[in-house]
């Protein structure tokens, strides 16, 4: 190959990786939503003067051609494989753990005490007005420790766990952390998303049970049973890694008839577990039909005892739990709900009286919780 | 619009080079400079305007002075050329911090322009004043075709970061030029190596800088203060000497050569060397309108150190409107005066490697005052690398177990050895050389592109560094 030929063919070669996804771009269609990523997409925008001039039409537009790029989970991937390749142990704020293990990143310094007694104060006032317990899951990064990459930082949650213990008294406080942190070898977490699996729920149900003195109803661990075997959840999505699917499993004593469960005081359903998620990306909305506002369960369990929760999504695989022991069960996600709590909590409180149970993961709780 | 990004490779290049090479020889100034104008309002809609102003002002100016050659008047269009420049370039660019200083020395309560930095002005406005004195002083001589001095101003390769191109060096190509297949390949090559640099290298290792940066200064450790200053030197490095590449190759692409703009600062044994290193454009700007002028060297040893000071002062505020740069330029002069004076000769009687380690420690030092900012940042981050935080922590193990392999392939481009490597399969007329040769600098180039591409598409971590200059 003469000198000439040599270089026609370099520039053919780089030419036609810039020409072939241009082109590819242009038939490409526009998607609303990224399966991948969960999220949506930036679309095209509208043009107008003042955009145009401003720059914000030239800052949307980029944003628009980059997020409907073609192939752009297939670039993602690769992507990240250069990370793994460069021996990264972190990638978009997840961490690549051991027994490939993907665990949610906390640094400690997005968390300050401020912030905790804040929070903490907030949790004081509705234990001392509601005497209600008290239960705040650490996250997995705290309790698969041993599963971080070597000497990665992470948000200690016992000092928080400590104060909260401290404010709620040892009968309204639910110890979680020491009862997962016993059972760490087992599947508590999820591998690829950030929640705990229905079996740490069920761990935390054996600590709600001794701080509450309650009678245990014979759940039974080895009779779960799977609603979806290949769930990949959001810390997958964030990496986008060829990873071994996770299971959703429940248990099959929570899902007697007939009970009726009303979501944000509008659709009634029969069941509190929702098989349509089942088809989607987010699996996990399975329990409870994702996020609501206000739930409203009446269980079929006539026990005349009423239970008022405010949680996180952590509690969605939780609260199936407690059907066999309470005959209506309210759940109030603040995240979601915009009236006053306290007037809530009193419309819904019976003559009576009912329990109330903070259930929120560590983070979620120092970044969500709101009580007034 | 940046070249690391999916617009300007997906949408404006080959547009853009599509019409370039379509069009005959006498309409492709007009495609390059109505190419260039697209591509710097897209990003700056209104300060177009000022660009053209500016490249219009000199235009006249230029003229003006080739009109009254030989006669006193000449002077005038040259003293309005560099005054009209330099007060687009105080006002845009420095009139907050003057008047913010203003303030504060005298209580008063000016207010700030506030306005944004239009992008590229530093670039340009040296540009086209290098245009008029090199006219006046008879170096080049004044264009007449508009169309083409626009093009020597608005050239989207090197408009927003540089290199600063000379009018003298392009004056002919900008007129008439040709290409061959082996410098369109060239410069192709060069540009994906650019962007490597900035996408893979500059973007990569910024994120052990944005990290480092961002935290609380008494509480990291002497290994931690010391991956974030290096980690932040080799994002500046690669951000723009990558930036330089591109630009240089897409130039190459179309019959230009513009200067390099880097030789390999990190290997300098000294601090007088590493300027001749770094960002060379700029400083053979300050040398030969500013430092020679004022004398250079021929008026003794105290008007040379005066000279050195002056021209790292305006070095440093070149570079932002802050007195951090100011402070930075500052730490450069005094290094070049003590080098001058005894440094430099002590240092030669030690091998090559102790300089070059003096050198990094200067220029290290020399970045946390460039990136750092505030002062008690400064003093706290300094601390923080002289150790008095405690020397290696459970962080630092960690951010060094997450960054060697970057900062090893980092450390290694920053040398002459890849290429010196490369160079010598290439003289390997013959042979397995010669064949890994062919197939590597097809392969390589490539490779870095999709690579590249997969950076900027999977990541949205994509700033830029320059911008703010």
């Amino acid at each position: 190959m003469n000198e000439k030929n040599n270089a026609a063919f370099t520039i053919a070669i780089l030419a036609s990786i810039i020409l072939i996804f241009t082109v590819a771009d242009f038939f490409r269609g526009d998607r609303i939503y990224s399966e991948t990523e969960n999220r949506l997409l930036a679309q095209k925008p509208e043009l107008s003067r003042t955009e145009l001039f401003s720059g914000n039409y030239a800052s949307d537009y980029e944003k628009y051609v980059t997020d409907q790029f073609a192939g752009r989970d297939k670039w993602i991937e690769i992507k990240t494989n250069t990370d793994i390749l460069l021996q990264k142990k972190e990638i978009g704020g997840v961490y690549l753990g051991a027994d490939d293990y993907l665990i949610e990143q906390h640094l400690p310094k997005d968390f300050t005490d401020e912030q905790a007694d804040e929070k903490l104060e907030l949790l004081r006032q509705l234990v001392e007005e509601w005497n209600a317990a008290v239960m705040l899951v650490p996250t997995a990064d705290n309790i698969l420790s041993n599963k971080l990459p070597a000497n990665a930082p992470y948000y200690d949650e016992t000092e928080l766990l400590e104060k909260a213990a401290q404010l709620a008294g040892e009968d309204r406080y639910v110890d979680v952390y020491g009862i997962l942190r016993e059972h760490r070898d087992e599947e508590i977490y999820y591998r690829t998303d950030r929640h705990w699996t229905s079996l740490g729920a069920y761990y935390g149900y054996q600590a709600w049970l001794e701080t509450m003195g309650e009678n245990p109803y014979p759940y039974d661990v080895n009779g779960m049973v799977a609603a979806d075997e290949d769930f990949l959840g959001s810390l997958h999505s964030k990496v986008n890694l060829n990873r071994q699917p996770d299971s959703i499993r429940y248990f099959p004593e929570t899902v007697k008839k007939p009970m009726k469960v009303l979501y944000d005081f509008q659709r009634e359903s029969d069941t509190i577990f929702e098989e349509s998620y089942l088809d989607t990306k987010n699996k996990y909305g399975f329990f409870l039909d994702d996020s609501h506002a206000v739930i409203e369960i009446d269980t079929p369990y006539r026990l005349n005892k009423t239970l008022f929760v405010i949680k996180d999504s952590y509690a969605n695989c939780f609260i199936p739990l407690m059907m066999t022991h309470y005959q209506k069960i309210y759940v109030v996600d603040p995240q979601y709900y915009n009236g006053r709590l306290s007037d809530l909590m009193e419309q819904c409180e019976p003559r009576e009286g009912m329990d109330v149970l903070v259930l929120y993961d560590c983070i979620h709780f120092l970044e969500e919780f709101r009580y007034q | 619009m940046v070249f690391s990004s999916i617009l300007f490779l997906f949408r404006f290049l080959p547009i853009f080079f599509i019409c370039y090479f379509a069009a005959p020889k006498r309409m492709k100034n007009i495609i390059l400079f109505l190419g260039s104008l697209i591509f710097y309002a897209w990003g700056e809609p209104v300060y177009v305007l000022l660009m053209l102003f500016s490249t219009l002002v000199d235009y006249v100016n230029g003229r003006l002075i080739e009109r009254c050659r030989g006669s006193r008047k000449a002077k005038i269009p040259l003293v309005a050329s560099v005054v009209v420049n330099l007060a687009v370039l105080g006002f845009f660019k420095y009139g907050d911090f003057l008047v913010h200083t203003v303030n504060s020395l005298t209580g008063a309560s000016v207010p700030a322009p506030g306005l944004p930095l239009p992008i590229g002005i530093s670039f340009y406005t040296f540009q086209t004043m290098s245009y008029t004195i090199d006219v006046y002083r008879g170096n080049a001589k004044a264009q007449r075709n508009l169309l083409d001095f626009g093009v020597y101003v608005a050239m989207f390769p090197q408009l927003i970061a540089g290199p600063i191109v000379k009018y003298r060096d392009v004056a002919e190509r900008l007129h008439e030029r040709s290409v061959d297949l082996q410098s369109v390949s060239h410069g192709a090559k060069r540009f994906c190596f650019g962007l490597a640099k900035k996408v893979l290298l500059a973007n990569g290792i910024g994120m052990l800088w944005a990290d480092i940066s961002g935290r609380d200064y008494r509480q990291i450790s002497m290994m931690t203060a010391w991956l974030g200053i290096l980690a932040f030197a080799f994002q500046i490095y690669f951000d723009f000497s990558g930036y330089s590449d591109m630009a240089i190759g897409l130039g190459e692409i179309m019959g230009f050569h513009f200067p390099e703009n880097f030789n390999y600062p990190y290997i300098s044994s000294s601090v007088t060397e590493f300027w001749r290193r770094w960002h060379i454009s700029l400083g053979s700007w300050f040398r030969e309108y500013v430092y020679i002028p004022l004398g250079g060297n021929r008026k003794g040893l105290p008007r040379q150190l005066v000279n050195i000071v002056i021209v790292w002062m305006l070095t440093g505020i070149w570079h932002g409107a802050g007195w951090n740069f100011l402070f930075w330029g500052l730490w450069f002069a005094f290094l070049l005066v003590m080098e001058k004076m005894f440094l430099g000769k002590v240092l030669s009687w030690f091998p090559r490697i102790v300089g070059i380690l003096y050198t990094a420690v200067a220029v290290l030092t020399g970045w946390v005052l460039f990136a750092v900012e505030t002062p008690s940042g400064i003093f706290g981050y300094l601390r923080a690398m002289l150790g008095l935080g405690g020397f290696i922590d459970r962080d630092a193990l960690y951010l060094g177990g997450e960054y060697y392999v970057l900062l090893l392939i980092a450390l290694a481009v920053s040398t002459p050895i890849p290429k010196m490597l490369a160079d010598r399969l290439e003289k390997s007329k013959t042979g397995p050389g010669m064949a890994l040769w062919r197939l590597g600098e097809k392969v390589i180039p490539a490779a870095l592109l999709l690579l590249a591409i997969a950076g900027i598409a999977g990541d949205s971590y994509n700033p830029f560094l320059y911008f703010r200059f």
